[in-house]
């Protein structure tokens, strides 16, 4: 399925700096799965922050449909 | 034993005979606080007698450096100005940023305490040994703004100036001290202080340095943090967009208040997020001895600011209900130039909105009136007519007018720009900070939202997860480092204090420092009647649902909120009652 | 030849490299003897930038009463022959000569391997 992935901060660079992008994903994969496809697994990035799907904190294995977007954060310091 | 990087000079100056003198800093408060945020503390419990008047004579200001002020230590570049709070009658510590920091300590000063009252309103020059009290005839009535502009002018860009607005003129309890024009000592009313004793500026030149042992490989090692550390790509959204970043984030992450609390998400938030206020910026600004250059320095219509910062954002935006980025920028212009907190005033103001709508006492004010909130600004700086109520914050606007359900406050001080019920342990904090409700104490979304490492909406675990982070933040205060360095550890911290003050400092002994500086502020307000009675939490975090975004559906209920504060007083030593035995007060 | 370079869109006005210079000049944190002097600030509700930096014009050589001051790939001031006369400074167009006790103090890009330049945290200090 096709879904959009848009990264935030320090997390670009596993979009090669692009902010976003269509990205075919396997049929109802969650979070975690969907950002490996692009080579962004989330226990190996010391300072991943947060996942939202359209908008919205999820937990990072929760489900995608076709047509969402998952956006990921980096930690954020500072208030 | 002696340390490196101090002055080992503190200038006391008495505004009732118009006399200063010098006289050593003790040197015993700061081997056990260390500097800016923790040694005023320290002071402050020293030489404020409980019961004093914050807005008397006997209250004083404590601008105050650290160790590693006036050094090439990145983020380094912050004053800490401290006195009793006028708003809530607790301490209060504010961090300013700018140049006034490093010139104080340039001047040859660690801190410098002022006492006592003018006859008439006045500014103070110090440069280097000299010190100077003018008349401030010209300068009194006249904006922040206008007053740096003319100030600057007569003296040179050399002085840094640190001024009042009419808010502070007024003894707004949300009054501000400003510097570099954008740059604030905001909350707990610290500019009234300056008002009551008739300062108008503080203006500081430094033609002096600081020394460090063995400068030339102390100095390449502090280079080397500053390029691998804090110019790594974790710290580098503070250039790319500063705190507007977190507008998305807090968005997203079910945090990101809306309408007075009343809700969190904004769908329109891509109005006015950091890619709309970036494509009007026109310069780009730091604190002296920074690395990462947060100031934003943007222009939209007339409206200019070095900012809009997250806080100002959200409480003139969604949390007004507005969307327009050039209002925000407004807001903040005209906000800093009176010299009024945007948090406290902002929060006060939707809380007006919200009375009006509900029928409770016409303010005159609704929801997205954006022009109204301004011109309310206004007349809540000079006390005039709506804004005389309006005048003293949510506090006490509801205690007589009612609303206090939803007057979002702790001990008098407006709540920062994080919903609780979507962090619980947030509501935590705001309740145990030391000055008030206060995000810069215990930074409880960094774990429970942007890092998703600790669960929101529980109680289980957060009196030590508020610990954790407010020990953290409290040490780092008081080197003092500024909070934008996010990677800095430990580890770096006492490096950095090892080759600065010549004395080996531990790693552990960051961890004390900040414990010990937790209970000092605490200790103060307990020996002016605070105690857990005064650990509160607005009536609507346990009442009104979250109706939208992730945090949908949750309140806090007070069973869950007495855990949590239970949970930390033990983590801290104290009783249940949340005050200090005797044997850890004589301890600090 | 080398010179400093300076490109104001991205100072944020740190003063990093007064700091820098002075501690290896002065041997102590004292921007007000550094052979640099950039800063911004706020006039007139815009940004501005003071940026005082030795650009290598060599007028300080050309006017220097006592032929003190040499210039090969940085400049160098003979201190044996420096009366501190101050014509120098006056004559500097970047206003970014010091004289104090009688001597003069000048630039030398540290040799050829600027301190200020490695220190910059934006790349507004370049070595071209």
């Amino acid at each position: 399925m096709e879904i959009t992935i848009t990264l935030r901060g320090a997390l670009k660079k596993y979009l090669d700096g692009d902010n976003e992008r269509k990205v075919i994903v396997p049929n109802g994969c969650t979070c975690d799965e969907a950002l490996k496809v692009i080579g962004l697994d989330h226990k190996k990035v010391a300072r991943f922050g947060f996942v939202a799907v359209n908008g919205m904190k999820v937990m990072i294995n929760d489900r995608l449909k076709e047509g969402d977007e998952l956006k990921a954060y980096p930690r954020i310091s500072g208030g | 034993m002696t340390m490196t990087g101090y002055q080992n000079k503190v200038l006391r100056i008495d505004l009732s005979a118009g006399k200063h003198k010098t006289e050593p800093l003790n040197m015993e408060f700061a081997a056990k606080y260390v500097g800016s945020k923790g040694l005023a503390i320290r002071y402050m419990y020293e030489e404020l007698k409980p019961g004093v008047d914050a807005l008397g004579i006997e209250n004083k200001l404590f601008f105050t450096t650290g160790p590693l002020t006036g050094t090439p230590v990145a983020c380094s570049g912050k004053l800490s100005i401290a006195a009793k709070s006028p708003a809530t009658g607790t301490m209060n510590d504010c961090s300013i940023g700018g140049h006034a920091g490093i010139r104080i300590k340039y001047a040859g000063y660690d801190m410098i305490i002022f006492e006592g009252k003018l006859e008439k309103p006045g500014y103070i020059v110090i440069e280097d040994d000299k010190v100077k009290f003018m008349d401030a005839d010209d300068l009194w009535g006249k904006g922040s703004h206008e007053a740096e502009s003319i100030l600057t002018k007569k003296y040179g860009t050399d002085y840094s100036v640190l001024s009042i607005g009419p808010a502070g003129e007024n003894l707004s309890p949300m009054a501000c001290i400003n510097s570099d024009y954008y740059r604030q000592a905001g909350r707990g009313g610290i500019g009234a202080v300056m008002g009551s004793k008739n300062m108008k500026a503080v203006i500081v030149r430094g033609t002096g340095g600081v020394k460090v042992p063995d400068i030339e490989k102390a100095t390449d090692r502090i280079i080397e943090l500053l390029q691998k550390d804090v110019l790594q790509e974790d710290n580098t959204f503070v250039y790319d967009s500063g705190t507007t970043a977190f507008l998305e984030a807090c968005n997203d992450g079910g945090i990101l208040p809306y309408k007075n609390f009343s809700d969190t998400t904004d769908p329109d938030w891509k109005e006015y997020n950091d890619g709309v206020l970036m494509e009007h910026r026109k310069g780009k600004r730091g604190c002296g001895s920074c690395g990462l250059g947060c100031g934003n320095f943007l222009q939209i219509g007339k409206a200019v600011c070095e900012g809009p910062e997250y806080e100002s954002i959200s409480v003139a935006g969604p949390n007004a209900g507005i969307k327009d980025p050039e209002h925000i920028v407004k807001f903040n212009q005209v906000a800093d130039d009176l010299g009024l907190d945007t948090i406290s005033a902002g929060d006060t103001i939707i809380w007006a909105m919200e009375m009006t709508e509900r029928g409770i006492h016409d303010f005159g004010i609704r929801f997205g009136e954006a022009d109204k909130m301004i011109s309310m600004l206004e007349m809540m700086a000079k006390k005039e007519g709506i804004g005389a109520d309006l005048a003293d914050g949510v506090k006490k606007a509801s205690e007589k007018f009612g609303g206090t359900d939803f007057a979002m406050q702790v001990k008098g001080l407006e709540y920062p720009q994080y919903e609780p019920r979507g962090s619980w342990g947030m509501s935590m904090a705001y309740a145990v900070s030391d000055r008030g409700a206060c995000h810069m104490r215990s930074y409880a979304p960094n774990e429970e939202v942007f890092a998703a490492s600790i669960p929101p909406y529980t109680a289980e675990g957060k009196g030590q997860m508020v610990y954790n982070l407010g020990e953290f933040n409290a040490v780092k205060f008081s080197l003092c480092v500024c909070d934008f360095w996010g990677t800095i550890t430990y580890e770096i911290m006492a490096e950095l204090l090892t080759i600065v003050t010549g004395r080996e400092w531990k790693p552990e002994e960051m961890a004390e420092v900040g414990r010990r500086v937790l209970n000092i502020g605490r200790a103060f307000n307990q020996r002016e009647g605070f105690a857990r009675k005064d650990d509160t939490m607005p009536e609507r975090l346990a009442k009104d649902p979250l109706k939208s975004g992730p945090a949908a559906g949750q309140t806090i209920p007070r069973e869950a909120f007495d855990d949590m504060l239970d949970q930390y007083y033990k983590v801290m030593g104290w009783d249940e009652n949340g005050c200090l035995p005797d044997e850890l007060i004589e301890t600090l | 030849m080398k010179r400093l370079k300076f490109n104001k869109e991205n100072c944020i006005g740190c003063q990093l490299c007064a700091q820098v210079c002075s501690a290896m000049k002065e041997g102590e944190y004292v921007p007000s003897k550094a052979r640099i002097a950039i800063e911004t600030y706020y006039e007139d509700g815009d940004l501005k930038y003071k940026d005082d930096f030795c650009i290598l014009c060599c007028i300080c050589v050309k006017k220097c009463p006592e032929g003190a001051i040499t210039m090969n790939e940085y400049i160098e001031v003979d201190m044996a022959k420096c009366t501190g006369c101050g014509v120098c400074a006056e004559k500097c167009p970047k206003h970014v000569i010091r004289i104090r006790e009688d001597k003069a103090y000048i630039c030398d890009t540290c040799k050829g391997d600027p301190t200020c330049v490695k220190t910059c945290p934006q790349n507004a200090l370049t070595f071209e």
